[in-house]
C-alpha cells in the first residue's frame, strides 16, 4: 500500500515536473484537498507540502488574485495554491458539489450560489477566527441573512462589495449645467432637461436581459416595505400589492431610453456609452473597467439611485462581490484559514480594492479612486442596502421577466396593463420557484 | 465454430464495445436522469425521494407550457421550410446546371461551421450589420435588432432554416439519384413533364427520403438549444424559450435539477412519441404511393 502510494506520488511529481518545463498549465492530477499523494509528493525536500485549490467564481480579479497568492506562497512555505477561475462558475461549482469535490477554498459572490453552498452544508463556520475584528458589520450581516434560518454565523466572510446605481457621463452633465440629483423630482428634472438638449438620457441594453436586474434592485431597495423578503417568502405579502410605484418609476425610464434598447448588448452598450451616445447608464461599477477600454480618459463617475423622494431613502446599491470560505470537508483546515487570514490584513485588502474599482468590506482599506467618488461617503457612512434579487428563489427568473415588460413597453402596450401583468407575473412566478 | 454459424467475432469486436460505451456515456446517465427526476436532487447535496411530485408540479407551471408552446411552432415550422426549401435545391442541383459542384459546396459551408458559432456571427449581425443598412437606408423595420423584439423568434427560425438546409438537401439530392433515368422516359412518353412529372413520380419515389428527412427535422427542432443560447439565450421576456433552453437554464443555474429532469424526461416521451406517429404515418404514405 505504501509502496504504490509512493509510486503514484513519483508518477505524480515528474508529471509535474515534466509539464512545468514543457509549460504548459499545472495539470489537474493533485486532487483538491491535501490528498496523500499531494502530501507526500515532495518528501524530497523534507518538508511536507500542502496544495490547496482556491476557487474563483470572478473572472476580473483574477490577475490581482493570483499576485496576492504568489506572496502569501512566498510567506508560506510548504503551502501551495492552485488558483482557477472558470467560465459560468456558478454551474461548474454546482456540478462539482454533485461530485463532492468541493474546493478547499472559495471565493465568490454573496449570492443564490452562496446560499446553495452553504445551505447545503459545504462551508465552515469561521466566526472565532482571529480576523473577524477586521470585517465590516453591514458586510457581514449581508452574508448572515442569505445564511440557511438566517444563521448569524461566519460561514463566508465578506471582503469586497460592489456598488450599483447611475454611471453618469460627468462631461454631459456640466455640458448641460446639471447637478446629480438626490430625488425623484430632481432626477426626472435632469431627464427632462438632458432631452431638452437634445441628449439621450439613458443607455439600456436589454439584449442581455440580466442587465435590466441592478435598475430593479436599485429601486426596490429604496421603495419596498422593510420586510418585503421575509414576508414575500412566507407568503404574506405579493408584489402586486407592494411593489406599483416601483414599476411605474421602472417604466418612466424605459421611455427615456435610446429606441433599440431591447436590441442592444451589454458590450455595445458599454460602447456607446463611453463614447459619449447617452449621458446615463444603470448599471454597477464593475462595467466601469468596460467603459475605459473604450475610452481610457472617460470621465465617469456613480450616484446613488434616487427613486424615492425621501433623500433618506435612495440607498446605494451595494452587495458582496467576493467572500471567502473554508470547505468543511478540506483535510488542510488551518492552511486553508491561514490564507483567508492573510487576505483579509487592511493593507493585503487595500491593494485588491486598488486594482478592482471595488469597495473593501475590511477595516481600514478604502477605495479613493475618482470613478466611484459619487457614492464614497454613503459607503463608508454604511447607507447601504443589498441586492434586492439576492434573496428571491434561485430558480425565479426576474431578469425574463423584465425583458418581456420591457418588450411591451417597446412596442407600445398600455402602460397600466403592462404594470399589472409585470406584477401578477412576479407574484405567479415567484410561486412556482418557491419549492424547495 | 465460427464457420459452421457463419458469424465472425469480428463482428461481434465491431459492435459490442461501441454499445458498451454507448451504454456507459449516454444510456446510464439517461436513467440516473429519468431515477433523479423522482427526488428532489438540487444537483449536490443530500436528497429525499418524491415520487410524482415533480412531474405534478410540471403541469402547473406556467412557465413550462409557454416552452412547449414555441417550441413546438418553431419544430413546426423549422420542419416545413426545410424540407420545402432542400427540396427544391436538392432538385436544382440534381438538373444539369453549370456551377453544380460549386453551388453544392456552398449550401453545405454552413453545415460544417458550427450552431454556435453561426449563431454567434448572426448575432451580431442582427445587432450591428442590418440595423447599420436599416438606418442608412430609412427602412424602419429593419433598423432595430430584431432579436430585442417579439419577432426575435424569425431571425432564430432564419438562422435554423439556413444551416438544416445542407444535410436536407444532401439526402434529397441522394434520392434523386436513386431515381432512375428508365422511369423519367417513361413519363416523357406517357406525357408528364414538369410540376406533373414531379409529384406524380419524383416524389413518390423519393418519399422515404422525406420521411427520413422529416424525422430529423421535428426530432432536432423540438431540441433546439444551442441556436437560441448564441442569439437570444431565450429572450426578449421567455418569447424564444424552448423545452432545452428552460430544463438547461432552470436546472443547472436555478437548483430545480430534479424537477427539470422530470421535464427531461416528458420531453423525452414526447419526442419518441412524435417521431413514432410520424413514422408510421409516412411510411403508410410511402407504401400507397409506390
Amino acid at each position: 500500500m505504501k509502496k504504490t502510494k509512493r509510486m503514484i506520488a513519483m508518477l505524480i511529481a515528474s508529471s509535474v515536473a515534466s509539464a512545468a518545463l514543457v509549460g504548459c498549465s499545472t495539470p489537474k492530477t493533485v486532487d483538491s484537498g491535501a490528498s496523500g499523494a499531494a502530501q507526500s509528493g515532495k518528501e524530497a525536500t523534507g518538508k511536507k507540502e500542502v496544495v490547496l485549490e482556491l476557487f474563483s467564481s470572478k473572472s476580473e480579479n483574477g490577475e490581482i488574485l493570483k499576485q496576492l497568492i504568489a506572496r502569501f506562497e512566498a510567506e508560506n512555505p510548504g503551502v501551495k495554491i492552485e488558483f482557477i477561475a472558470p467560465q459560468d462558475a456558478g454551474t461548474v461549482l454546482k456540478t462539482r458539489l454533485a461530485k463532492n469535490d468541493i474546493p478547499d477554498i472559495v471565493a465568490m459572490g454573496g449570492d443564490a450560489t452562496y446560499k446553495e453552498l452553504q445551505g447545503a452544508g459545504m462551508l465552515e463556520d469561521l466566526g472565532n477566527e482571529p480576523f473577524m475584528a477586521n470585517v465590516q458589520e453591514a458586510y457581514l450581516e449581508m452574508v448572515y441573512r442569505l445564511n440557511k434560518d438566517q444563521e448569524k454565523a461566519a460561514y463566508g466572510i465578506p471582503y469586497a462589495a460592489n456598488a450599483c446605481g447611475v454611471l453618469y457621463n460627468v462631461d454631459m452633465f456640466k455640458e448641460v449645467g446639471l447637478e446629480v440629483p438626490t430625488t425623484w423630482d430632481e432626477f426626472l428634472d435632469v431627464i427632462r432637461k438632458l432631452e431638452a438638449a437634445g441628449k439621450q438620457p439613458f443607455e439600456l441594453t436589454f439584449k442581455d436581459s440580466w442587465t435590466g436586474l441592478p435598475m430593479w434592485n436599485a429601486m426596490a431597495a429604496d421603495l419596498q416595505p422593510e420586510n418585503f423578503t421575509n414576508d414575500r417568502r412566507e407568503g404574506k405579502t405579493t408584489f402586486v400589492d407592494t411593489h406599483q410605484e416601483i414599476a411605474e418609476k421602472y417604466l418612466e425610464v424605459l421611455k427615456h431610453a435610446q429606441p433599440d434598447f431591447m436590441g442592444t448588448t451589454y458590450a455595445d452598450g458599454n460602447k456607446n456609452f463611453a463614447e459619449g451616445k447617452a449621458a446615463m447608464m444603470l448599471n454597477g461599477n464593475w462595467a466601469i473597467g468596460e467603459f475605459k477600454k473604450v475610452n481610457p480618459s472617460f470621465n465617469v463617475d456613480l450616484f446613488a439611485f434616487p427613486a424615492s423622494n425621501d433623500t433618506n431613502k435612495n440607498y446605494v446599491i451595494s452587495g458582496v462581490d467576493v467572500l471567502f470560505g473554508v470547505s468543511s470537508a478540506t483535510k488542510a483546515k488551518e492552511e486553508a484559514k491561514a490564507f483567508v487570514a492573510f487576505m483579509m490584513q487592511p493593507e493585503i485588502a487595500q491593494e485588491y480594492v486598488n486594482n478592482q474599482f471595488a469597495f473593501s468590506a475590511i477595516k481600514g482599506a478604502e477605495q479613493n479612486d475618482p470613478t466611484v467618488a459619487g457614492i464614497k461617503a454613503d459607503v463608508a457612512n454604511g447607507k447601504v442596502a443589498n441586492f434586492p434579487d439576492h434573496y428571491y428563489p434561485s430558480g425565479f427568473d426576474l431578469a425574463a421577466l423584465l425583458s418581456e415588460f420591457g418588450l411591451n413597453v417597446s412596442i407600445g402596450k398600455d402602460e397600466k396593463e403592462s404594470i399589472a401583468e409585470l406584477l401578477k407575473q412576479c407574484d405567479e412566478k415567484y410561486n412556482t420557484a418557491n419549492v424547495n | 465454430m465460427n464457420e459452421k454459424r457463419g458469424i465472425s467475432i469480428a463482428y461481434y469486436l465491431m459492435t459490442v464495445p461501441m454499445a458498451i460505451l454507448f451504454f456507459i456515456f449516454h444510456t446510464f446517465p439517461f436513467l440516473q436522469g429519468v431515477f433523479y427526476s423522482f427526488t428532489d436532487w438540487k444537483g449536490y447535496g443530500a436528497w429525499n425521494f418524491v415520487a410524482l411530485r415533480n412531474y405534478l408540479h410540471i403541469f402547473k407551471d406556467k412557465d413550462v407550457i409557454t416552452a412547449y408552446l414555441f417550441t413546438f411552432k418553431f419544430a413546426f415550422f423549422a420542419t416545413l421550410l426545410v424540407n420545402v426549401f432542400s427540396l427544391l435545391l436538392a432538385c436544382g442541383l440534381n438538373a444539369k446546371i453549370k456551377f453544380k459542384n460549386s453551388l453544392k459546396a456552398v449550401y453545405f459551408l454552413p453545415y460544417m461551421l458550427g450552431t454556435l458559432i453561426i449563431g454567434f456571427v448572426f448575432n451580431f449581425i442582427f445587432a450591428n450589420v442590418i440595423p447599420f443598412w436599416g438606418q442608412s437606408l430609412g427602412i424602419k423595420a429593419l433598423s432595430i435588432n430584431i432579436l430585442g423584439t417579439k419577432s426575435a423568434w424569425y431571425g432564430i427560425l432564419f438562422v435554423t432554416v439556413w444551416q438544416s438546409l445542407a444535410f436536407n438537401t444532401l439526402i434529397y439530392l441522394s434520392g434523386l439519384q436513386t431515381v432512375d433515368k428508365d422511369v423519367y422516359e417513361a413519363a416523357d412518353l406517357d406525357g408528364a413533364a414538369g410540376l406533373k412529372r414531379f409529384f406524380a413520380i419524383t416524389f413518390p419515389l423519393i418519399a422515404p427520403f422525406f420521411t427520413i428527412n422529416a424525422v430529423l427535422c421535428v426530432k432536432g427542432f423540438l431540441m433546439a438549444f444551442d441556436q437560441i443560447m448564441a442569439m437570444t439565450n431565450g429572450g426578449p421576456g421567455m418569447s424564444t424559450t424552448t423545452i432545452s433552453v428552460l430544463i438547461y437554464k432552470r436546472g443547472f443555474q436555478g437548483a430545480q435539477f430534479a424537477y427539470q429532469s422530470a421535464n427531461a424526461v416528458i420531453l423525452f416521451l414526447v419526442v419518441v412519441s412524435i417521431s413514432l406517429v410520424q413514422l408510421k404515418v409516412l411510411e403508410k404514405r410511402e407504401a400507397n404511393l409506390k
